[in-house]
């Protein structure tokens, strides 16, 4: 039996010395031809149904679906399967109007109806759908499509870019969506998916020009490192979310690398209910004060993050410059606070206490994204400084959520997408909106500012966009004062291509990765 | 205790393992005063410093000592890897015993449990418990002790049965012994060298299945410096930083060798099936 554990341990030696051997070895690179493209991708959806969960975006990531209206470089909302939108003078009807050339990848024309019924079917089986907003009538006049709300609703147009509402041909009704994905107006259409592996062809009949590959095929590498030797070994083309530590690697003639500041937030939101420590506001204040999130973003995550300060990133213009942090970067200062909120070491041991208790707080986190371990001990690290003890909680994804609803936590990470409808409203409201009865259910920490709350209020019935602005950072200002979340880091997001991929490049809002516009190089 | 003065004096390759083991066990010990730097401590302006005359394993994501992150990685993981080995040992050994001395009920009860923990793969099942219980080290002791008993509570079994056949013991018997004088002066005796023998081979099996555990999330949580959630930490900078993972790895190698050297050595010193002779 012990030759066997023996002989592991010299295998996995053996493993591991190849592993590094195999990493040093020459990037082959075969020019990529029209015929096929190889995409390396982190993939979580087991379905193509595009109103479940969050499956729609791989449904648009790998090309198939499209929405009436999309994002640009720069988060304006733009005309994709509609080619132009107005509202009325009462503020509650918005008529799109479909393009006349839009057609499905089995020949049929895309008509008002259709979009009705698809965005009406995302309605029936998505709950999130109403998050968004709630519709009082969908009307379909041949290519005019009118969607009738109660209330005003000033973003409705970027709503409908959010990738539940994908359109897809609902006169086909013999397909298993799961697996075969539906028929939608995309450039590329499905061969066969699973979630290890999707292979996608060219749709014969797309719209919007021409098709630049016979074939995709879309292989799910999750863990970065594999699919970084994957891409250095060319058994991927192209591929998307390079690791921090491994893009160095690609800094090279033989790939190109699309990096951009995403549209996404890591935060820890602070657990303020009652009886907790981080209730007492100069203990949140000394926390965010002890974080040298300078030094996280430009050293331990080496520049691939940008340093956080405020809840929107600075790549969406909500003001990011002129809102001032009162709770930047001071140990002292952090330790004074402390201090006069009645926390000393008084028993030597390293940990601050009061009445004869040391401050522990629970963080919890999950390890799905590589960042998000290495903020919290690198949080662990720095509040050990002034002297907090932080317990690090790693728990899985599917466990994290309900700890999330239910506030059994002092610190809790996220990774969020900031602007789901072009611009941070539903992500401020959802966080920090005062919860009523479970009204904002991500908002379980107990924060409720009644300033925040009136602001919010005028924001959702605000249609001009310079006041809308003025809002948000208004709103975010309030959030910084009252030292709501550790802000870590805005992400930066990449996509790393060998050279003869032409355009690929990598789109602030997270679910346009293989498009029509990703060719051979000339 | 004769038999392993004997083997250290007349056995070469026992008295070469011995002294290595020493020598880990010593090391493990003396962590705190070797070490150049405290291994918690962060100075993040130094994350990821190559090997250097400062730094000898050089420094890992936080910034902190990576050598001195491996020398309380070694106290770490053999105390833990040492306890965990004796935890087995005595509740696999007790309940095997007790099967194996009482029969009947209590036998068919006890084995029938073990069978069912065979029937599933070991390390499947410990990943499982110790998921279910959330992830520490001493749940994924609790895992391991729960996959492992059986072992050695099958072996134990069978000894008994062999021993208990025997004319002392029913000389014990006749004389009016109780059953825990007749097992713990007639029959654990009998069986232990073998039992020590299987465990002393096991240190180095438990070591990797506790660093699995642990490279999997599921056994000790950062800051541990434990090696093989310093093996999963160091994973995404292998290309990068390869000293993250190659320091760790060869502290595992080399601690499992050495003490697989020293269980082949120790039943070649022990072995049982010179005692009837």
């Amino acid at each position: 039996m012990k030759k066997i554990y023996k002989s592991a341990a010299v295998a996995t030696m053996m493993g591991l010395l190849t592993f590094a051997v195999a990493g040093c070895g020459d990037d082959k690179a075969t020019p990529v031809s029209n015929e096929k493209l190889k995409f390396g991708v982190t993939n979580f959806a087991d379905s193509l149904e595009p109103t479940d969960n969050f499956f729609g975006w791989v449904v648009m990531r790998y090309g198939l679906g499209e929405c009436l209206s999309r994002f640009d470089d720069k988060m304006n909302v733009v005309p994709w399967l509609a080619e132009s939108w107005q509202i009325s003078d009462d503020k509650l009807t918005w008529t799109f109007k479909i393009n006349d050339k839009a057609v499905f990848s089995n020949g049929d024309k895309l008509t008002a109806e259709i979009a009705k019924e698809s965005i009406e079917r995302a309605f029936k089986n998505n709950t999130r759908a109403q998050s968004f907003f709630t519709y009082a009538e969908i009307t379909a006049d041949g290519q005019n499509l009118m969607i009738r709300t109660d209330k005003p609703v000033p973003t409705l147009p970027g709503m409908l870019a959010d990738p539940l509402f994908i359109i897809i041909d609902t006169k086909v009704t013999d397909r298993d969506y799961a697996k075969e994905g539906p028929i939608c107006t995309g450039p590329y259409m499905v061969k066969s998916y699973s979630k290890s592996k999707a292979e996608m062809v060219a749709n014969p009949n797309y719209w919007d020009g021409t098709v630049p590959f016979k074939a995709v095929d879309i292989p799910t590498i999750d863990d970065p490192n594999t699919r970084a030797m994957a891409l250095q070994s060319g058994e991927i083309d192209f591929a998307i979310n390079i690791a921090a530590g491994d893009l160095d690697l690609f800094k090279n003639d033989k790939y190109k690398i699309s990096e951009i500041a995403s549209l996404r937030t890591v935060l820890a939101q602070m657990n303020m209910n009652e009886g907790r420590p981080l209730a007492d506001p100069k203990v949140r204040a000394a926390l965010i004060s002890c974080l040298d999130r300078e030094t996280y973003n430009k050293v331990l995550l080496k520049d691939t993050f940008i340093p956080g300060k405020a809840p929107v990133p600075p790549s969406l213009d909500y003001g990011f410059d002129q809102l001032n942090d009162p709770n930047s970067y001071n140990v002292e200062r952090a330790k004074n606070l402390l201090a006069e909120a009645g926390w000393q070491d008084t028993n030597g041991d390293g940990y601050v206490d009061k009445n004869g208790k040391n401050m522990e707080l629970d963080f919890v986190y999950y390890s799905g994204r590589a960042e998000l371990p290495l903020y919290a001990e690198a949080t662990q690290a720095d509040a050990k400084k002034i002297g907090i003890k932080v317990n690090m909680k790693n728990v899985d994804y599917n466990v994290l959520d309900p700890m999330r609803r239910n506030g059994e936590f002092d610190l809790i990470i996220s990774n969020i997408l900031t602007a789901n409808s072009g611009d941070p409203e539903v992500y401020l409201n959802w966080y920090w909106k005062t919860n009523v009865n479970g009204s904002q259910p991500q908002n379980s920490t107990g924060y409720s500012n009644p300033e925040f709350d009136a602001l919010s209020d005028q924001l959702a019935v605000e249609f001009d966009p310079a006041k809308r602005r003025d809002l948000m950072i208004k709103m975010q200002q309030i959030l910084l004062n009252d030292g709501v979340a550790l802000f870590f880091g805005y992400p930066k997001t990449n996509m790393v291509s060998k050279a003869s991929v032409q355009d690929a490049d990598i789109k602030p809002a997270d679910y346009y990765w293989l498009t029509k516009d990703i060719k051979p190089a000339q | 205790m004769d038999k392993i003065l004997y083997g250290l004096k007349n056995n070469r390759s026992f008295a070469i393992a011995s002294f290595f083991v020493a020598l880990l066990i010593l090391i493990a010990a003396a962590a705190t005063l070797i070490a150049p730097y405290d291994p918690y401590e962060a100075i993040m302006a130094n994350a990821y410093l190559p090997p250097s005359s400062e730094h000898l394993f050089g420094t890992d994501k936080l910034g902190r000592d990576n050598f001195s992150r491996v020398l309380f990685g070694a106290a770490y993981s053999l105390s833990s890897v040492l306890l965990l080995v004796v935890l087995i040992f005595i509740v696999g050994t007790s309940l095997g015993v007790i099967a194996g001395y009482f029969g009947g009920k209590t036998d068919i009860v006890i084995m029938r449990v073990a069978d069912m923990m065979i029937s599933f793969p070991g390390m499947i099942l410990a990943i499982a418990i110790a998921g279910i219980l959330g992830g520490s080290l001493i749940n994924a002791m609790i895992a391991l002790i729960i996959v492992t008993w059986t072992k050695y509570a099958r072996l134990a079994r069978s000894m008994v049965l062999k021993v208990k056949e025997r004319d002392f013991v029913t000389a014990a018997i006749v004389n009016g012994g109780k059953p825990l004088h007749i097992l713990w002066q007639h029959i654990l005796p009998n069986i232990l060298p073998l039992m020590v023998i299987t465990a002393a081979a096991d240190i180095g099996a438990m070591m990797m299945e506790l660093a699995g555990l642990s490279f999997l999330g599921f056994g000790s949580q950062p800051p541990a410096p434990e090696w093989g959630l310093m093996l999963n930490e160091g994973r995404q900078q292998l290309q990068t930083a390869p000293w993250l993972m190659v320091f760790p790895g060869l502290a595992i190698f080399l601690t499992v060798v050495v003490f697989n050297l020293w269980g082949d050595a120790l039943r070649d010193v022990l072995d049982p099936r010179q005692e009837d002779n």
